[in-house]
């Protein structure tokens, strides 16, 4: 009889612990390092770059991580530091915060208030609690590379109403989360 | 600044459409209140959550972009020069991520908690008007229930029943309250429960134990008739009068008092109850059985096992195979399991409870394409790591094995030896897990669930309740290798030999339809499979 099991199994490549490990980790902390850097950069294009970069530095200093010690919060250090030498080379526009607002938003959002697999879960359900309509259309607009100009224009509503909508629908998905979490809180 | 002023700054920053004046605001905003960085932090995590949720949309929707959008999670890692030696392993990370996932959530995830007032307990040909997804076994919240159509029964926690016929609306209250806004209900009230209140628009009910009948109608009428026991009627702006067994009392809507007019076969009774939900499961089964005789002569089936219990078989243990034409080497044997009820009083399902408990099956030396398994299952519980559906005795290259795993996600496998590597006992093993779809809320019940694979594309497809819950293609996917059963079982895995450890997997609950196939059902076929087989 032969296992099944996935951890009986040896890896095509035999990689050695160390790749293992990181990656595991990597792929773990994955979504909170997104939203830390959506909350720092003005566009998904810039959280792509500064994510590609805080992990290949992350990936540098790997050996330099105490395992056992909280890879989350070594993780958005890097990040931090790579997204402050990002936002050097941004042209100001009306989305590049100033230095100030900045460095507040930075220090304070990598705490954690829930961990991030029961927001998801909550996010999950109140998703389904929204008509079909109204769920396709915030996860159309959602959708990495979505225009959200094309998207009013196809729903037969002006943008202006369309920004309104998508807003209330944010709105009430975030009430419905707090909700959400706040009853599962209650032992 | 208002919330919804601060919400549309926000939200005019994550479009990227932002106007420089908007954003002074926003930042002056953001400087000076605590509050406001709480809410921007809320706003940007949710706009990743709902990225996220999207892409995983995509993926399910388009099926041969799998592989690539799931390494674009990682794919800037691999891409990255240094990185190279990463791509070798990148498909384990996909296993082991949600591999490591899953003890975690088991581990943090808080007691389970239960906002429910009843369950419903029975429903024959029921439709819900606030309620759709609503199914027997589930509990209902607090608030409105509208019976649009068929019968009901519900139990609230505290003991009291009820009875629903077509036009009832409701209000659950708690478990010792409810108000009957129209229509007509029969409550019954076992001791533990005395003191249940019934409430309607112009009377309030007490139950002192045992039964009465309630007509609310649209006129503002109410009427209520004691079938046995003693109830309180406190009629609006009148003196309570206690009711007894035959007794009745209406209160009309000018709001004089009389005695009911309503004979009591006129309200929902149990026998009544009984009688239509027998007939309505005697209507399901024979649609379900005058479909299956159709069906058995697909000549893709090559195992149809529909648990009919067979009375003149002495034994007791013969499994038959249906599928047209008969093949008596690929019937089953049942193993400790036992004979029981099934989706329907008249049907008979097995039952596995015992680590032995399984049900051995040889499906011959010929090697398949494609294949699909499909089956009527109901999960009693996850009690062991893996939980299984149907093994192969062994895991040799192209044998598929079928089963939940602990956390409740369905779980496909099939193994085939690494290429070029020369030890042939390593494999890569190739799993596909559906989204968690059992959990407390949904066992003890009847669930249609089904697999399909397909050697060429790659795909396995899971579906619950003949609905597509998931579809990937592994990484280590390779066009054409054949696929193959043999000896296997349903229920449990692997025929130990002699004096050999072996792990237990066998399945908590009842199995009582199972189908291969040898080629991959298209969707509308599952669903096919999921609407003749329902069982309400």
């Amino acid at each position: 009889m032969t296992a099944d099991e996935p951890e009986n199994l040896s890896p095509a490549g035999g990689p050695d612990a160390g790749y293992e490990a990181f990656v595991r980790l990597l792929v773990e902390h994955e979504p909170r390092l997104r939203a830390y850097l959506r909350g720092l950069l003005p566009t998904w294009a810039d959280v792509e770059e500064v994510m590609q970069n805080a992990s290949l530095v992350a990936w540098r200093k790997f050996s330099e991580f105490q395992q056992d010690t909280n890879f989350g919060g070594w993780l958005l250090t890097i990040a931090r530091f790579e997204a402050l030498k990002h936002r050097r080379n941004m042209a100001r526009s009306p989305l590049v915060f100033s230095d100030d607002v900045w460095d507040l938003l930075a220090s304070e959002s990598s705490a954690e208030a829930d961990p991030a697999h029961r927001r998801r879960e909550a996010l999950e359900k109140c998703l389904g609690k929204l008509p079909g309509a109204q769920r396709e259309l915030v996860l159309q607009a959602h959708t990495p590379g979505a225009r959200l100009k094309e998207i009013a224009r196809q729903s037969g509503s002006s943008e202006q109403a369309f920004y309104k909508t998508i807003q209330r629908l944010r709105a009430a998905l975030l009430e419905c989360i707090s909700r959400t979490l706040a009853q599962e809180g209650q032992a | 600044m208002s919330n919804d002023a601060l919400h549309r700054l926000i939200a005019a920053w994550l479009d990227g459409r932002i106007t420089a004046e908007d954003s002074a605001a926003l930042q002056e905003t953001l400087r000076t209140s605590p509050e406001a960085r709480g809410e921007f932090r809320r706003w940007t995590q949710l706009d990743a959550a709902l990225r996220e949720q999207a892409e995983r949309g995509v993926e399910a929707a388009v099926a041969e972009k799998i592989v690539p959008v799931r390494f674009r999670t990682l794919g800037w890692l691999a891409a990255a020069a240094s990185f190279a030696a990463l791509l070798g392993i990148s498909a384990l990370w996909m296993h082991d991520r949600r591999h490591v996932a899953a003890p975690q959530l088991a581990h943090q995830a808080p007691e389970q908690t239960n906002t429910g007032c009843a369950i419903l307990t029975r429903a024959t040909d029921a439709e819900f008007a606030d309620a759709t997804g609503l199914r027997v076994g589930d509990t209902i919240r607090p608030g409105a229930l509208r019976l649009t159509r068929g019968a009901a029964q519900i139990e609230f926690f505290s003991g009291a029943s009820m009875i629903l016929q077509a036009g009832a609306s409701l209000e659950l209250v708690s478990p010792w309250e409810a108000v009957c806004r129209a229509g007509k209900v029969t409550v019954r009230v076992p001791p533990p429960a005395q003191g249940f209140k019934l409430r309607t628009a112009g009377m309030d009910l007490v139950d002192l134990g045992t039964e009465f009948g309630v007509n609310a109608d649209a006129g503002g009428a109410t009427e209520v008739h004691v079938f046995e026991g003693k109830v309180e009627a406190h009629p609006e702006n009148a003196a309570m009068q206690l009711l007894s067994t035959g007794q009745s009392l209406r209160r009309a809507g000018d709001h004089t008092l009389s005695p009911g007019q309503a004979k009591p076969e006129d309200f929902p009774s149990i026998e009544g109850l009984n009688a239509i939900s027998a007939s309505h499961a005697q209507a399901r089964y024979d649609a379900w059985w005058q479909y299956v005789q159709k069906e058995n002569s697909d000549p893709r089936l090559i195992g149809c096992f529909l648990f009919k219990h067979w009375r003149d078989d002495r034994w007791d243990r013969f499994i038959n195979n249906f599928a047209e034409p008969r093949v008596t080497s690929r019937s089953g044997g049942a193993v400790g399991a036992r004979w029981t009820e099934g989706r329907w009083p008249m049907k008979d399902a097995l039952e596995f409870k015992s680590p032995g408990d399984r049900v051995r099956v040889n499906l011959g030396q010929e090697t398949y394409s494609a294949i699909t398994l499909a089956a009527w299952v109901r999960v009693d519980g996850l009690d062991r790591k893996y939980n299984a559906l149907l093994l192969t005795d062994g895991y040799d290259p192209g044998n598929p094995h079928w089963q939940i795993y602990e956390d409740g996600r369905l779980m496909f496998s099939v193994a085939y030896p690494i290429p070029g590597e020369l030890d042939a006992k390593k494999k890569n093993n190739q799993i596909y897990y559906s989204p968690p779809v059992f959990d407390l809320t949904n066992q003890r019940r009847w669930h249609h669930i089904a697999v399909t694979y397909d050697n060429q594309s790659g795909a396995a497809v899971q579906y619950l309740d003949g609905r597509e819950i998931s579809r990937e293609v592994s990484p280590f996917h390779q066009p054409g290798r054949p696929l193959h059963f043999g000896f296997c079982e349903i229920g449990n895995w692997g025929l130990p030999t002699q004096g050999h450890q072996f792990p237990i997997r066998n399945f908590n609950g009842r199995i009582d339809e199972f189908l291969i196939y040898q080629a991959a059902l298209t969707p509308a076929e599952i669903h096919e499979l999921f609407e003749s087989g329902k069982p309400e």
